[in-house]
C-alpha cells in the first residue's frame, strides 16, 4: 500500500472517529501538522489522539508498540503514514 | 458528549479557533500560595516536629485567610453551596478551609518527601484497598485537590514495582518543580505540556504501569463536560475516563484525609471500569463520589475558585 492510499485511510477515522467535518478531512495532505500546538494544523488535542491512535489500530490490524516514543510518529500525516507503513510491512 | 462547543464546528476552522490555543486557557490555579517564597517557608519549616510544624501551618492558614480576599470568597461561595452554612458557622468552615490546606501543604512538602517508610508511619487507617491486591496490570488512580492528594499517589505507586505517571498542569512557575513535582520512589510527574502526551500514557498503561489524575478541575479546553455539582452544573475533565475506555484500564479512586488526631486515612472507592460510549455515565459516577466525599469533609476540597464557573465565562 503507497503512501497516497494510506493517507486516505485514515480520513474516515477523522471523520468517525474524531468527528471532523468530511470537507476538512478531505483537505489533509501528508504535510499536515496533527498537533493544535502547531499553527495550521488540523488542531488535534490530547483526546483526539488517544481516539487516532485507537482508530489506527482498528483499520490497519496492528497494536502500536507500546515500548516505544510515538509522539514522533503523530507529529504530521507524513510520519504517520510512514509508521503505519512501516509497522504493516512489519507485521 | 455536551462539550463546549461542538465538535463539528471546532473543526470547521483550518487551524484551532483562538480561544483553545495554548497560552489563552486561564489559569486559575496560580493563586498566591503558588510563591516559591512560601515553598522555601515551608521546606524551613520541615526541620520543626510534626507537632510544631502543623500547630504553625494552622496559624499560617489563619494568616493567609485574611490576606486573600478573593480566594476567601470564593471559599465561602463553595461552603455555602456544599454545606448551606450561614452566618459564624459559614466564617468557621472557611477559616478551616485555609488551615486545613495550610497543614497538607505543609506536609506535601516535607512529610511526602521522607520516603515511604516514615511517610507510611502517618497512615493512620485504610479502607476499601482489598481489590488493589488483585490487580495485575495498568490502573489509573483518581483523585481530586482533596487532603494530601500526592500522598494517595505515592501510596498506590508503593502497591506495585511498576512506575507511576502523575499527570500534572503546565504550571506558569517553573521555579516550584523543586516542591511539588520531584520525581522518585516510582513517581514520575508528565506535565500536559504537548497534545500527544496522552499518546504515553495510553503506551505506559498497557505496559503495566498506573497513571494518577486530579479529576476536578476543568481544564478550559473541549475536554471538559458539564456535571451537577451540589445541584448547580459545573464543567469536569472526561479525558480521564477516556483513557481508561482505550487502554481497558480500571480507574480507582482514591483521597487522602487528614483526621482528627493529623493523622491521614486514605479511602479507596470501588474500581471503574468504561465501556466504549460510556465515558461520561462513569464522569458522573466520580462527580457523584467526589460530591459525597466533598460532603463529608468540605474543608479539606481545596479548590480556591469558582467552580462551578472557573473561567469566569
Amino acid at each position: 500500500m503507497d503512501d497516497r492510499a494510506v493517507l486516505e485511510q485514515l480520513k474516515p477515522i477523522l471523520m468517525d472517529r474524531l468527528k471532523f467535518d468530511p470537507a476538512r478531512a478531505a483537505q489533509v495532505t501528508l504535510d499536515t501538522y496533527l498537533p493544535k500546538e502547531i499553527e495550521g494544523s488540523l488542531g488535534l488535542d490530547s483526546l483526539d489522539f488517544i481516539e487516532l491512535a485507537m482508530g489506527i489500530e482498528e483499520q490497519f490490524g496492528f497494536a502500536m508498540d507500546e515500548r516505544e516514543e510515538l509522539d514522533k510518529h503523530f507529529e504530521s500525516f507524513d510520519t504517520l503514514v510512514r509508521y503505519i507503513t512501516s509497522r504493516m510491512t512489519q507485521g | 458528549m455536551s462539550r463546549e462547543g461542538s465538535p463539528a464546528e471546532l473543526r470547521r476552522a483550518p487551524s484551532p479557533p483562538p480561544a483553545e490555543k495554548i497560552g489563552s486557557v486561564p489559569h486559575w490555579y496560580s493563586h498566591p500560595y503558588n510563591r516559591p517564597e512560601l515553598y522555601r517557608l515551608a521546606e524551613v519549616m520541615a526541620w520543626l516536629p510534626r507537632t510544631m510544624r502543623l500547630g504553625l501551618a494552622r496559624q499560617l492558614g489563619r494568616l493567609a485567610a485574611r490576606l486573600m480576599p478573593q480566594e476567601r470568597e470564593a471559599v465561602r461561595t463553595t461552603m455555602t453551596a456544599v454545606t448551606g452554612a450561614v452566618g459564624a458557622r459559614l466564617d468557621e468552615l472557611t477559616g478551616r478551609v485555609f488551615r486545613d490546606f495550610a497543614m497538607c501543604f505543609s506536609d506535601l512538602v516535607s512529610t511526602n518527601r521522607e520516603g515511604p517508610a516514615r511517610y507510611l508511619r502517618r497512615i493512620a487507617r485504610v479502607t476499601g484497598a482489598g481489590p488493589l491486591r488483585d490487580l495485575d496490570g495498568g490502573v489509573i488512580s483518581l483523585t481530586a485537590h482533596m487532603g494530601n492528594w500526592e500522598l494517595a499517589g505515592r501510596l498506590l505507586a508503593g502497591h506495585s514495582a511498576k512506575e507511576t505517571h502523575v499527570v500534572v498542569t503546565v504550571d506558569e512557575a517553573a521555579k516550584l518543580t523543586r516542591w511539588v513535582r520531584r520525581n522518585g520512589d516510582g513517581v514520575r510527574f508528565v506535565p500536559r505540556a504537548r497534545q500527544t502526551s496522552s499518546l504515553g500514557l495510553l503506551a505506559a498503561l498497557r505496559r503495566g504501569e498506573a497513571v494518577a489524575v486530579q479529576a476536578d478541575r476543568a481544564l478550559g479546553n473541549r475536554g471538559d463536560v458539564m456535571v451537577s455539582f451540589f445541584g448547580r452544573p459545573a464543567p469536569f475533565p472526561i479525558g480521564p475516563f477516556v483513557l481508561a475506555r482505550a487502554s481497558g484500564v480500571p480507574l480507582v479512586p482514591a483521597f487522602c484525609l487528614l483526621d482528627a488526631d493529623y493523622g491521614y486515612e486514605v479511602e479507596v472507592a470501588p474500581l471503574m471500569r468504561v465501556a466504549r460510549s460510556e465515558e461520561e455515565a462513569a464522569l458522573r459516577t466520580w462527580v457523584g463520589l467526589l460530591e459525597s466525599m466533598v460532603r463529608r469533609r468540605p474543608t479539606q476540597w481545596f479548590n480556591f475558585f469558582d467552580i462551578w464557573n472557573p473561567f469566569g465565562a
